[in-house]
Formats: C-alpha cells, sequence, structure tokens
C-alpha cells in the first residue's frame, strides 16, 4: 500500500513449495520445489498429464490438504503475506475473500439439500462482502447475470441445473466477494465442447472485466493456450517449463511440452501427425532418478538418467531440462 | 407431493387391512373360541351376553363373524374388554396409547439426538477419545439383555441413589387429593408439548425465511424464551406439580431406552459422516471460508442425515416393539403393558385391538418419517 512499486509486485508468489502425501506406500512427493509468480491480472496456466499435481498445487494454494498431506517446503506470497504459517482460522479469512478457488469437479461442490443462490450467499455472509441480506442477494442476482444465469435461478437447487448452469453457478460463487486471484482447477473439463468453449470465452471475459489474476489449470494444452498469459508445464510434480504463452506454443523448449502439444492437435488449427505421448507419468511414491521425463524422452542421455536438470533461462522463460529442444529441434522431432 | 400423500395413505389403509385380518385369524387360530370366552367371563351379566354375540355374530360361522369384525374395526367398533368390563376396549387404549406414545417418542427422540451427535463429533475427529469411549459405552448397551439393563438402572438410580421413583405413571400419594385426573393433565402435558413443537418450528421456519446465516443465535433465544414460558404457564394452573410428577416418572424409562439404542444412530451417522465429508460440496464449504462449525453442521451434518433419518423408522417401530418388555419392566400403564395383560387374561377384544393400534402407529410412523425424508430432500422433494 502507498508503495511505489506495489503494482508490479505479483499479487501471488510461489517459492519452493513441496508437498507430500502419506500414504501406505511411502511418502507420495505430488509437488516438489514449485516456484512462479503471477502478476495482477495476469492468468497463468498449468498443464500436464493428469496425475502430475496439478490439483494438489491448487489444495496447497488453498491450503485446503487432505488429512495424509503435508506441505513440507515453500512460501506462498499472497500479496507479501505467508499463508503457509497461518493458523485454520487465519487461513479462513484469506479463502474466498483473497482467492477463491472454481473446482475441478464443479459439478458436486454444490450442497445438494441447499438452494443455490443460498451458497452463493453464504460465502457472501461468511466475509462481510455485503452488509445486509437485501444487498447480498443483489449481489447475487449481479453475479449471476455476469455468468449468464437468470437470477431467477438463485432459488432453485443443484439439481435442477444442467452441467453447464451449474458450472456457471459455481463461477459465480466463485467471483462472489471480489478475489484477487480465482483459481480454476479444470473448470470445463466434464463439460461438452461447445459449452465447454462458451464458457472459456466468458471466464477469460470475466476475469479481464474485473481485472482478476487467475490460474487455470487443465490437461488440455490446447484450452490453456486460449485463455492463458503465461503456462506452465506440470510433470511428476515437478514445474519443468514456464514462459509466456505465445512463446511457449511458438517454441516449446521441454521435449515433454512438445509431446503435450502434439499430442492435441486443435491447437493452432495445424494438423500435425497426431502423435500420442507413449507411456505415462511415473508413479509419484517412487519417481524415477535424475529429470522424471527421462523413461519417455527421445533425448534422453545418461546425465538426464543421473541427475534433476537445472533452469536453462531464455529471456523471461525458462526449462528444466538437459537438452532443451531450439526452434529447429522442436520442428524437427 | 400431495399425489404422494395420497398414494402413501392408500398404502397404509391396504397394511392396515392386512394387520386386522391376520390378527383376527392368528387369535381365532388359539385354542378356544371367542365366543365360549365371552360366555364364560363371570362379568358379565347373561342379558348383557346375548346383545353381546348379536352384535359380534358370535353366533354365525367364521366367515361371516371376520365380516363384522372387519366392519366393527374400521368403524371404531373394537368391542367390549373383558378385563376391563363394562369399558370399550377403544375406551382403554385411547387412555393408554397417549402414555406410550409420549414416553417411546420422547426415548427415540433424545436417543437419535444423542446418536446423531456423538456420531457427528466422532467422525468429524477421528481418532480421539470420545470416538473410543462412545463406541465402546454403545455398543455394550446396544448388545445388553434389555430387560436385565433396564432393572440395572432402578436399581442403581431408583434403589441405591434414590433420585427416581421406581416405576409406574404417577406416585399416588402425590396424587391424593387432587382435584383432576391423571388423564386429565397428561392431555394437557401433551396439548402443551404440541403448542410447543409447532412453536419451535415455525420459529426456525421464519429465521430461515428471513434469514441471515450469521444471526445464527436468535431463532434458538426465541425457543428457549418460549421453553421459560412453558414452566410458568404451568405453575399457573396449579397442577403444575402433578405434571411434574409424571415428568419425573418418564425419566428412567427414557434414559434407560436412550442407552440402549443411541448406538445404532450413532454408528450409522459416523459412516454416513465419513462419506459426505469425502465429498466436493464439503470442500467447496471449506473453501468458501465458512467457520469449522458451518462446514460441520450446515453441510457435512446435515447431508449425512438423509441416510440416517430413513432409519428412524426402524428404531421407532423397534421402540414401539420393545414398548411390551419396557413398559413391564417400568409398570408403564401403557399400550404393551396392556397388551401384556391382556394375553395373559384372555382378553381376546383387548388383545386385537391392541395389536391392531401397535400396527397402526407403526404404519403413522412410517408415512411420517417418509414425509419428513422428503422434506429434508430436496431432490425428492420436487420429483
Ligand atoms: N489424498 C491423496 N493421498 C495420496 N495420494 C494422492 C492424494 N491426492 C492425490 N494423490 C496423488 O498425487 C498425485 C498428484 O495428483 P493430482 O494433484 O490430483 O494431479 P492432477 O490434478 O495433475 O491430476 C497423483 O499421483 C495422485 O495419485
Ligand atoms: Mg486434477
Amino acid at each position: 500500500m502507498g508503495m511505489p512499486t506495489a503494482d508490479s509486485q505479483p499479487i501471488l508468489k510461489v517459492v519452493d513449495l513441496s508437498l507430500s502425501y502419506l500414504t501406505r506406500q511411502g511418502p507420495v512427493h505430488a509437488v516438489q520445489s514449485v516456484s512462479f509468480d503471477l502478476g495482477r491480472g495476469q492468468s497463468l496456466g498449468l498443464v500436464g498429464e493428469s496425475g502430475c499435481g496439478k490439483t494438489s498445487v491448487a489444495n496447497c494454494l488453498m491450503r485446503l490438504l487432505p488429512d495424509n498431506g503435508r506441505l513440507t517446503s515453500g512460501q506462498i506470497l499472497l500479496d507479501g503475506q505467508d499463508l503457509v504459517p497461518l493458523s485454520e482460522e487465519e487461513m479462513r479469512h484469506f479463502r474466498w475473500g483473497r482467492m477463491a478457488m472454481v473446482f475441478q469437479a464443479a459439478m458436486n461442490a454444490l450442497d445438494p439439500v441447499y438452494r443455490v443462490g443460498e451458497q452463493v450467499m453464504e460465502a457472501i455472509e461468511a466475509h462481510g462482502v455485503e452488509g445486509t441480506t437485501a444487498g447480498a442477494r443483489e449481489r447475487v442476482a449481479r453475479l449471476f447475470r455476469m455468468v449468464g444465469l437468470d437470477p431467477q435461478l438463485m432459488e432453485r437447487y443443484p439439481h435442477e441445473f444442467s452441467g453447464g448452469m451449474r458450472q456457471r453457478a459455481v463461477i459465480a460463487m466463485a467471483l462472489a466477494c471480489d478475489p484477487a486471484v480465482i483459481i480454476a482447477d479444470e473448470p470445463t473439463t466434464a463439460l461438452d465442447v461447445i459449452v465447454q468453449d462458451r464458457l472459456l470465452r466468458e471466464l477469460k471475459g470475466v476475469q479481464r472485466e474485473l481485472n482478476m489474476s487467475m490460474i487455470y489449470i487443465s490437461h488440455d494444452i490446447g484450452v490453456v493456450a486460449e485463455v492463458t498469459d503465461r503456462i506452465g508445464v506440470m510433470y511428476a510434480g515437478r514445474l519443468v517449463e514456464l514462459g509466456d504463452t505465445a512463446d511457449v506454443f511458438g517454441a516449446p523448449m521441454h521435449p515433454y511440452t512438445a509431446a503435450l502439444m502434439s499430442s492435441f492437435p486443435s491447437i493452432s488449427g495445424e494438423k500435425h501427425g497426431l502423435e500420442t505421448l507413449p507411456g505415462e507419468p511415473p508413479n509419484l511414491a517412487n519417481p524415477p532418478a535424475g529429470c522424471p521425463f527421462h523413461p519417455r524422452c527421445a533425448y534422453a542421455t545418461e546425465e538426464c538418467r543421473r541427475e534433476f536438470p537445472s533452469q536453462v533461462r531464455r529471456g523471461s522463460r525458462w526449462a528444466a531440462c538437459w537438452h532443451p529442444l531450439t526452434d529447429m529441434a522442436g520442428a524437427g522431432k | 407431493m400431495t399425489n404422494y400423500l395420497i398414494r402413501r395413505v392408500g398404502q397404509m389403509v391396504l397394511t392396515l387391512f392386512l394387520i386386522v385380518t391376520l390378527t383376527f385369524f392368528l387369535v381365532q387360530a388359539q385354542p378356544g373360541d371367542y365366543a365360549t370366552f365371552y360366555s364364560l367371563n363371570p362379568d358379565i351379566p347373561a342379558e348383557a351376553r346375548e346383545q353381546i354375540k348379536a352384535s359380534f355374530g358370535l353366533d354365525k360361522p367364521l366367515w361371516q363373524q371376520y365380516l363384522v369384525h372387519m366392519k366393527n374395526t374400521f368403524t371404531g367398533n373394537f368391542g367390549i374388554s373383558f378385563g376391563h368390563y363394562p369399558r370399550p376396549v377403544l375406551e382403554v387404549l385411547a387412555e393408554r396409547l397417549p402414555r406410550t406414545v409420549v414416553l417411546f417418542l420422547s426415548a427415540t427422540a433424545v436417543s437419535f439426538y444423542v446418536g446423531f451427535f456423538l456420531g457427528k463429533a466422532i467422525a468429524w475427529r477421528r481418532g480421539g477419545v470420545l470416538e473410543y469411549a462412545a463406541t465402546i459405552s454403545g455398543a455394550t448397551l446396544f448388545t445388553a439383555f434389555t430387560p436385565a439393563f433396564a432393572l440395572m438402572m432402578i436399581w442403581i438410580f431408583a434403589f441405591k441413589l434414590g433420585w427416581l421413583p421406581v416405576g409406574k405413571f404417577l406416585d399416588p400419594l402425590i396424587w391424593r387429593g387432587a382435584e383432576v385426573s391423571a388423564n386429565h393433565v397428561f392431555s394437557y402435558m401433551l396439548a402443551t408439548a404440541a403448542v410447543f413443537i409447532v412453536f419451535a418450528f415455525l420459529t426456525l421456519l421464519a429465521a430461515r425465511k428471513l434469514g441471515r446465516l450469521g444471526a445464527g443465535r436468535t431463532p434458538f433465544l426465541v425457543i428457549a424464551a418460549g421453553a421459560a414460558v412453558v414452566p410458568m404457564a404451568w405453575a399457573f394452573t396449579g397442577v403444575g406439580y402433578l405434571a411434574l410428577d409424571i415428568l419425573r416418572h418418564m425419566i428412567l424409562p427414557i434414559a434407560t431406552l436412550t442407552l440402549i439404542s443411541f448406538a445404532g444412530t450413532m454408528l450409522l451417522t459416523r459412516n454416513s459422516m465419513l462419506e459426505t465429508m469425502r465429498e466436493d460440496y464439503v470442500m467447496a464449504a471449506r473453501a468458501k471460508g465458512l467457520p469449522e462449525k458451518v462446514v460441520r453442521d450446515r453441510h457435512a451434518a446435515r447431508n449425512a442425515l438423509l441416510p440416517v433419518i430413513t432409519s428412524l423408522v426402524y428404531s421407532l417401530i423397534f421402540a414401539i416393539d420393545g414398548s411390551v418388555i419396557i413398559e413391564a419392566v417400568f409398570s408403564w400403564p401403557g399400550t404393551g403393558m396392556t397388551l401384556l395383560e391382556a394375553v395373559r387374561s384372555e382378553d381376546l377384544p383387548l388383545v386385537m385391538g391392541s395389536i391392531v393400534f401397535i400396527g397402526l402407529f407403526s404404519l403413522l410412523a412410517h408415512v411420517i418419517v417418509d414425509v419428513l425424508y422428503v422434506y429434508l430432500d430436496p431432490r425428492i422433494r420436487y420429483q
């Protein structure tokens, strides 16, 4: 506040975040040393195959971990304030008030026994955003209109909504307290393509309009390309590439990013010969040594098997790879 | 909803018809016949005997007797009790049924509440001391032999400690010289309870309609105030001490029933709660920054309640069935004890009447719980 640099400071700064789930088979290292910045009004995409730890990162940010989840290191600086050491009660005020979430399973994020409007009101009242009940109702109606829902639907129950309507309601709910950061975890995955597309554009519109910062998570790199300014690629609990969306798509540095792109042919309309990425992500209870991608990588060498690569920087982007692709190599493969 | 109710009531009438039929033939299948019992009873004067015979068709063949019995039952004529001659069966039951219903309804309500509360708490904090204590004692009591446990409760709290009366419905010493009958006082107590429940329900309903979630305490304060008015109002009637006496006699049986049956609801709630706690909407509620208690009660427990409510039917029916034993042990003069006495003294009309009424009550409980469920689950409400 009042500091001259306030606006150039990122709203969210994640530093060396690591999370393990304790299981009978030993700890599952679902997030390992993840660091990134999210600028004000910016949107950051997180992509990676299912099981790469994207949802885990989102849940860490909200500090919504299951009983067996342990944050083993890191800082989550929201507007300069570290959320990691906060007590549950202190954290409660940051949740939704400053940082809200659109859940992966948005279909089930609405409680079946309460009216949809009531559930949005609940968040507004818990944070005292509006002084009066009438004010809160008016706000819900406004939010409903913003996401393209008829305000009269407030009085309906979730089971009376279609999938797309529920998703809109969940987005309205996330916007309820004017959060600074909104985390959308695969918000459209369960919907059919047409609804998905329209919703995506609307979400993007709302984010721009309200000047919120957004983290958009998806396994579909094409979707992420459409809505984000920057993109982070996750593999086996690690961030392996981070850069401006245009750069990353123009010329991926990490072979994994390139592989992801070629397995989703829709990007920029070009038809690559649809290559599917063979194999699957490693078991995070027992990841391979060195670069976790090496068993599936065409460029893997001895050092890839031995040691996790350090970051290779190119301007505002980087990749963690021993043999980052140049433009040529990306096209030649 | 209306359609649903009509359908349910239709089913109920049909089931009741079956119950009446079954009881009739079961009683007929007993050794000795109905007509002889009537004619041998020395309490019944000869001229009355002929009249009874005619009106019940006792001189006719069995199938005609059955038809007459059916007609009588559905017009509310259960005949004259042998044991309580010349009081009609219906009158005896009208006096006793409310006692049973009140006792077992209160016991079921208390036991349900205790079970639900504990189940919710132990699911929310897994592995605590409470979970250990509640599960072990609950399961032990649940499997205890009911009459023995009831006797033990009487022995401890009535004989050893002397805190509570040994049994029965009231204390004759207190009632000596009272100007009103026990039934009179009891029906006023019933009316008070009914009014209070409606009041509490309306308050909650109004609170929900107006409601700000933050102001969650106000409706409960209003209800508490209402609860405070009740004893004051009774104090003015001058028979408050008599009502208190009846209440004192209810404590031990209710406590006993609660102790032997809360574990069922508790374990069911616990399991149901563990399921709902994994649901996304509970995570969403927490993500919304709602206070821990709101997440637990308003979201997790509220949804966990649904499957548990269904079991309430069985608890109620189980309680009413168990009334024969419990009422006998506590000398509580309700339908259970009436049935037992009637069976022992071969008071057949009273036996049939009691069974029909217990059946009727079970059916009613079923319908009420169904309606409650429909009210609690909007997914069913609007189908
Ligand atoms: N509660 C949990 N206990 C143990 N392992 C978990 C738990 N939640 C997620 N995991 C594991 O952590 C890894 C990352 O999961 P997740 O964050 O859901 O990935 P993504 O969202 O990218 O699909 C997976 O291997 C998953 O099996
Ligand atoms: Mg996920």
